[in-house]
Parts: C-alpha cells; structure tokens; sequence
C-alpha cells in the first residue's frame, strides 16, 4: 500500500466518522487538548499515540493500521485458513500493548481497533463487520424496547459487530413488528412482556437474564454506532463499574438547561462527585459491571439514579469514559416534551427517591460539613 | 483709592469639625417593620446599613442581632438607636435572624446583612409586599451569577430545589439571600426554629401553601465583599449545600420518598 493510498483510507474514515459523530464539539475538546500540550505546539508522532484534533493518526494507531493490513493480506493469501481477524487482532493488540506498558485510555484502544479494522479490509479486500475488541471477560448487551420495529434492527446490527457474549432484548408492550424485527437476528436472545413495564424496568429485568461481566444498556429507539458504543464496553471491562454517557458537550449553558439536566447535576454534586456534572444513569448508552450489580441489586437498577447514587455511595468506581450525543436523537413522543411534562416529573422523582436512599444511608446531610454554623461564622470571621 | 482685600487663609486657627448630623434611628413602639440584621464585627458598614434601615417605612423598629463581635459593634448600634441583641459566641447569619425574627414585633420581617449596604428604596418592595400585597415570603429574585457555563454548586441546588417543590418559577430565589422578608403568618405557620436552616424554612413555606413570590431584584452578588478566604468558602457551600439536603428532606417527610411525584406506572414487581 503507498503512503496516497493510506491517506485516502484515512480521509474517507475521517469523513465517515465526522458524518456519523454528528454534533460532536471537536472545538471544545480541541481547546482541551491544545491546553495540554501547550501553545499550540503539535507533539511529536511519538508522543501521540491515538489521532489527535486535526484527525492525524498518532504512532498507535498507525501501527494498528499497518498490522492490520499485514494481517489482512496473510489472511487473502491463505484464502480464508488461518487465524480469524479478532484473534489477530487480539495478537497484535496483547504485544503492543506489552511493549507500550498499559493499553491506552478506552478512547485510544477504540481508535486502534477501527485502525486495525481499516487495514485489514484493504490487505483482505474482504472488509470485516466486527470490531475487535481487547476484551477480557465476557460481555452482554441489554436492548430495551417497545415498539420499535423501525430502529431495532438498526440497534442490533450495531450490536453484532462488537464481541458480545449474549445480546438480550427486553421486549415490552409492543404491538407492532418488534419482535419480528428480532426473529431476523438468529443470535439475539429476547424476553417478551405483553405489558409495558415502564421507564427503566426493562433494563433490570434484561440485567438479571444476562450472564456478562460487562453489562452494555442501549435503547431500542435509539440507534448508536458499534465504534461509540466501544468505549464504555472497554471501561467496564478494564475495572470501571459505571460506564455514564458523558452529555456535557452537548448541553447548553446552565440558564438555559431544564430542571432535569439540573436535578442530575445536582445529584453528583451531593454525592461528592461534580466532576461527573450532568452525567446519569438515566441516559443511555452506558455500560455497569456484574460485580456492581451484585452489590446494589438488580430492583434499583429500575431507578436508575438510585443505582447511581447507591454506587457512589458505596465507592464504587463511576466514570464517564465517552460522549455519545443522544439528546438530538431521542425520539419526540407525548409526554416527554415541554417544561414540566410527565417523563421530566418522573425523572424527578427518580433523583429525589435517589437521596432518600442515600440519606437513609449516610444521615440527612450526607458527606457536607458536619461544623456548625457558629463554627463556622467564626472561621470566616477570623480575617 | 480703596484696596481689594485679597482673602487671607489663618493657618493658625483651629478647624472646625462639624459633627456629621445623623438622625438616630427611631424604634417605633407599634412597629410594622421590623428590620433584623445580624452583625459580627461589622463596625465599619453598620452605620450606613442602619441609615438606610432607618428610611424604609415610618413605623418601624431595628434589631441588630450583635454576635460574638469584639470590634465594639453592639456599642455602635446602641449609639445608632437601634435595638441590640447580644451575643458573646458567634452564631451566623441564619441563626442571628432566627433570634431577631423571634424579638421582633412587626408585622413584616425584613432581614438584612451587616456588611452590605442596599439602598433602602431596593429595600421597601420587601416590607411592601408582605404589608400590602398579601405575600408571606417576599424573595430576593436574585438567581446568582448568570450566563455561567458551569455554575456554582448553590446556585444549581437553589434552582433545583425551587423545581422540585414544583416552583420552578421562582428560580434560583432562595431564603439563603438577602434581603427577605417573612409575614408574621409565615413565621407562625413554619415556627422559627426552622429558620436556622434557610432552604429548610422555604420549603415548609411552600409545603404549607404559603405566598412565596420574589417580588424584587436586588444585584447581592456585586455588593457582597470578595474577602473570604477560599476555605471558608468552601465550607460555606458545603454548609449551603447541606441545608439544602435538609430542605429536600422535609419534602420527603412530607410528600413521601419521591416527592410526590409517581413513576408513570413502572412495573416494579416483575424485577426483584
């Protein structure tokens, strides 16, 4: 492969993923990087190991590309009788990852991969579906869905090309052609409910069925790529054990943000954890570990800012490893627009049933300071 | 020929210091207003403060609640013609109001900050509101600093708590600010203990159907001095933030473990 034909992979991926990252606030997270490294000065190859703003290819990934390709090619000449592409890729990744001490952040590994993949296409001419994914232990997924005949295949096809274990969806109240929809996916396992089971339930009962590790939550109206839903399979599997969405890039600014956005920025500042700002359980994708589950229990996954709250509580590890931008995708229905609407008013709830939980926990005032006020007047006062 | 007299300046008399004429505060003996300042060591703003306390209504009485101070604040204020309540220890603003609102005898309760001096025409709306316009809770409808993009942990637990007593359209208007201003029926109807803990107070006012409203805007943030240590002010949110735990608390006592908001019928039983 000449260097002008990388390059052409390369640009047509970039494009590819811009067109699929929709709304992605590359500026934002730019002006982040840029801080880093300081004065705008752009760090040698060596130094950057996944694709940095400009979308250049750091050292990694370029080696991912290049290995994948080797493979790739070794896998047309042996017509199809070697080693398959996810154990090559599984090769490739457990030497680099040796010789570069640690795999990278869940950003960069998610990035090889796709590199790996890229190469491998143009050395097999076969492109793979899958994505390859360093996964250590085993991995389910858990779709929700009432009727959703018209996103759900699209949310399973995505849903094969990662190494999951067991693909589980939840079907609940539907009267169209979901579950039609899910007889096309020979591998998908599926639990049917005649009746709705309400907002959030179907994710815990999808929990207690499935027998992952990591455990990955999507909705089945809500259609998002195999490559964004890499990451959070990757937190969880390398020792997170509550992998958030992160929504801050897409959230407008505090005057203009409605009272749920505010309720769950709220709850993480209470808890002792503002890093996490806007970010819940609430909002899917998202990712949570068996061992997790164990401990709360599957009945609070039902409320998920409950799970959220009993997790930091009990010093569980809560991250937000990627953003993937669902607040523009979320389907418009009744009820669930407008200040005030009835699925605002339950998530409401959700928060408030969360602190009481907690408060039951840890005391009313939770981990705030314990001084008194004359305490405390006299500590300011002592100028 | 008459020669101009050029002026002469006689250094050697002594200047003529004119007292400043200040009119002492009159404490009505059937006042309307009553207006509660809490003070600790704020000897340097008092006077002004006390002024403008002075202009707000004719039938008024004000209580300056003196505490731990050791500048000789309660001296001055006693000098002023205001009513003093002393205290050796500190006690804080929220319990220094406590204990001025459970003295005072008007039937508006203004309560105003020692070291921040506000006009008193940005004062009256408070008294008025709760004298004539039947409100029992007369806020500040100062909401913080705007146009943040990441806003200070109080301001996101005022609004959030306003939304969740289902007033969103007080905003982020809080009994954590000045001034304020309680009716005597407020006071009766929410007792005032529960004023040592402000977020606390708003929600039982709201709780119990009383009028809350912020009826006017006073800019708190450009007059509040920028001299706390940075410690202190984070204990200070943490203190805020507590209170603010304790107020969503009384909603759960009072409505249940979710506020009173249902969960659209979720089917909790087929998950154990």
């Amino acid at each position: 492969m000449t260097i002008l034909d990388d390059c052409a992979i390369r640009l047509g991926d970039n494009m590819n993923r811009k067109g699929l990252r929709r709304g992605r606030p590359e500026s934002r997270a730019g002006g982040i990087r840029r801080k880093r490294t300081g004065h705008g000065r752009i760090p040698p190859l060596s130094q950057r190991a996944a694709s940095d703003e400009t979308g250049r290819p750091g050292w990694m990934e370029t080696a991912a590309r290049k290995a994948g390709f080797t493979a790739g090619s070794g896998h047309a000449a042996s017509r199809g009788c070697g080693t398959t592409f996810r154990e090559a890729f599984n090769d490739w990744f457990s030497a680099a990852a040796e010789s570069r001490k640690g795999g990278g952040t869940v950003r960069e590994i998610t990035d090889c991969a796709l590199a790996f993949r890229e190469g491998y296409s143009a050395g097999s001419g076969i492109p793979p579906k899958e994505i390859p994914l360093p996964l250590q232990r085993s991995a389910s997924a858990v779709v929700t869905a009432s009727n959703e005949e018209k996103t759900l295949p699209l949310v399973l096809s995505e849903l094969e090309k990662l190494p999951l274990q067991e693909i589980m969806v939840v079907l609940n109240g539907c009267t169209d052609g979901s579950l039609e929809a899910v007889f096309r996916h020979p591998r998908v396992l599926k639990l049917h409910f005649p009746e709705r089971l309400g907002h959030d339930v179907g994710r815990a009962v999808g929990a207690k069925a499935v027998r992952g590790e990591t455990i990955l939550f999507v909705d089945g109206d809500l259609p998002v790529v195999a490559e964004e839903l890499a990451p959070f399979l990757l937190a969880v599997d390398r020792g997170t054990d509550m992998a958030l969405n992160d929504i801050t890039p897409f959230l407008p600014p505090f005057p203009q943000q409605d009272e749920v956005t505010r309720s769950k920025t709220l709850l993480n500042l209470l808890l002792g954890r503002p890093d996490l700002q806007a970010n819940s359980l609430t909002a899917v994708p998202h990712a949570l570990s068996r061992k997790l589950i164990d401990a709360i229990g599957t009945p609070a996954l039902a409320v998920p800012p409950k799970a959220q709250a009993l997790a930091i509580a009990r010093g569980f590890e809560v991250t937000a490893p990627s953003a993937v931008n669902v607040l523009r995708k979320n389907r418009i229905r009744a009820g669930n627009t407008g200040a005030g609407n009835a699925v605002a008013k339950l998530i409401v709830g959700d928060h408030i049933e969360a602190l009481e939980t907690v408060m039951q926990m840890k005391g009313i005032r939770l981990d705030t300071t314990r001084l008194s006020r004359s305490e405390l007047a006299k500590a300011r006062n002592a100028r | 020929m008459i020669r101009k007299r050029t002026p002469r300046i006689r250094t050697n008399r002594k200047k003529t210091i004119r007292p400043k004429k200040r009119k002492p505060l009159i404490n009505h003996p059937e006042p309307l207003v009553s207006i509660i300042i809490p003070a600790l060591n704020e000897k340097a703003t008092l006077p002004a403060v006390l002024r403008e306390a002075g202009r707000v209504h004719p039938r008024s009485e004000t209580i300056v609640v003196a505490n731990g101070s050791t500048d000789g604040t309660p001296d001055v204020a006693r000098r002023l013609g205001a009513r003093v309540i002393w205290s050796p220890d500190p006690l804080g603003h929220d319990v220094g109001r406590r204990v001025g609102a459970e003295a005072a005898k008007g039937r508006a309760l203004l309560f105003i900050d020692a070291d921040m001096v506000i006009p008193a025409w940005q004062l009256r709306p408070f008294a008025e509101a709760v004298l004539e316009g039947g409100v029992d809770v007369a806020l500040n409808g100062y909401s913080g600093p705007p146009n943040r993009r990441e806003p200070h942990p109080v301001v996101v637990a005022k609004h959030v708590l306003n939304a969740w007593l289902a007033r969103p359209d007080l905003r982020g208007a809080s009994l954590t600010a000045i001034p304020h201003a309680l009716s005597r029926k407020a006071l009766q109807t929410i007792g005032s203990s529960v004023l040592d803990v402000p977020p606390l107070a708003l929600a039982a006012a709201v709780l119990r159907g009383l009028e809350v409203r912020a009826v006017h805007t006073v800019q708190v943030g450009r007059l509040n001095p920028r001299r706390r240590r940075k410690g202190c002010r984070d204990l200070l949110t943490s203190l805020v933030l507590g209170d603010h735990l304790q107020a969503i608390h009384g909603l759960i006592r009072e409505k249940g473990a979710r506020g009173g908001y249902d969960d659209l019928g979720r089917l909790r039983d087929k998950v154990r």
